[in-house]
């Protein structure tokens, strides 16, 4: 009799094979639905699903966009850089944590897995009266993405 | 980037998004296409080792997505099982009050792994009844011959 028992305490939450998931979840979109399937889909979970951030930004503004971003690469160990030049946020990212898992363990992913981050973003950005864009290379696992305060 | 520590609601709303432009059916397609796309690892496991093969794929994600379980391989009865005692994914999503989350959103684990474990020769059973406290239980075992 083989056992194993765990708690939530015992380990970190983080399952990258989630990032395969996502990716397999936005290629299947794109067959069934097209590149407008996806964003529709994007933007109803930023919506829904960062309520939380959103309501942040519109609080706090870029300082809560910086820490959103400093949190989850720091967790999911990212190459990145913040720059916060008061009015104007980058976040430089040289290698994405979710396309290096994708490429590591073979999984599949087109370059429109990039408009999660785009979708979300700018969903984001556009309820919280922030403006932003995003140049991104899937292939190269690395964007830019800038955030300033909408006029 | 969505987080990986971010996909669970992310998926739950992409279950709600294809309900809403196909009915449940439209759901299903995707699980179905899922489970025969995505999990071959798990598939590569169980038709390698058997019952061993499932306890290994369990054992590392279970761990990763920092669950509360109890995962027994009983080889000599052929029977493994997995009583979730908090499910991460689903503990989430009740946790989250601004999230509705997919009302059927457990159902995807059972036809996920059942539909890779069955035509294995492994009979497969989720007991999904205290999902609504995040808990639930698997039982596979080796089909016995007629």
């Amino acid at each position: 009799m083989k056992v194993m028992e765990r708690s939530a305490s015992d380990n970190q939450y983080l399952h990258k094979d989630f990032h395969g998931a996502l990716a397999y979840a936005i290629c299947y979109l794109d067959r069934r639905y097209g590149e407008q399937g996806i964003r529709e889909y994007l933007e109803q979970t930023a919506i829904n699903a960062y309520k939380p951030l959103i309501e942040a930004v519109r609080k706090d503004g870029l300082a809560a966009i910086e820490s959103h971003f400093k949190k989850i690469f720091e967790i999911e160990g990212g190459k990145f850089k913040l720059t916060n030049e008061g009015d104007y946020l980058t976040l430089t990212v040289s290698e994405c944590p979710a396309v290096c898992h994708l490429k590591k363990t073979n999984q599949l992913y087109s370059d429109k897995f990039c408009l999660t981050t785009v979708v979300v973003n700018e969903t984001v950005c556009r309820l919280a009266g922030i403006e932003t864009d995003c140049q991104y290379n899937t292939e190269k696992g690395c964007c830019e993405q800038r955030f300033w305060r909408a006029i | 980037m969505i987080s990986c520590t971010e996909f669970i609601p992310a998926y739950s709303e992409l279950f709600k998004f294809l309900e809403s432009k196909g009915g449940k059916q439209a759901v299903v397609d995707f699980w179905e296409n899922l489970s025969d796309t995505f999990l071959g690892n798990l598939r590569e496991l169980a038709a390698e080792k058997g019952l061993a093969g499932c306890f290994e794929y369990w054992s590392r994600t279970l761990s990763e997505e920092a669950a509360d379980f109890k995962m027994t391989l009983d080889e000599e009865n052929e029977i493994f099982t997995i009583d979730m005692k908090h499910c991460p994914s689903k503990g989430r999503l009740l946790e989250y009050t601004y999230l509705k989350p997919y009302p059927n959103y457990c159902e995807h684990c059972d036809l996920l792994y059942r539909r890779v474990l069955e035509p294995l020769g492994f009979e497969c059973d989720v007991d999904l009844s205290n999902c609504d406290k995040a808990a639930c239980k698997l039982t596979v075992k080796r089909k016995k011959p007629n």
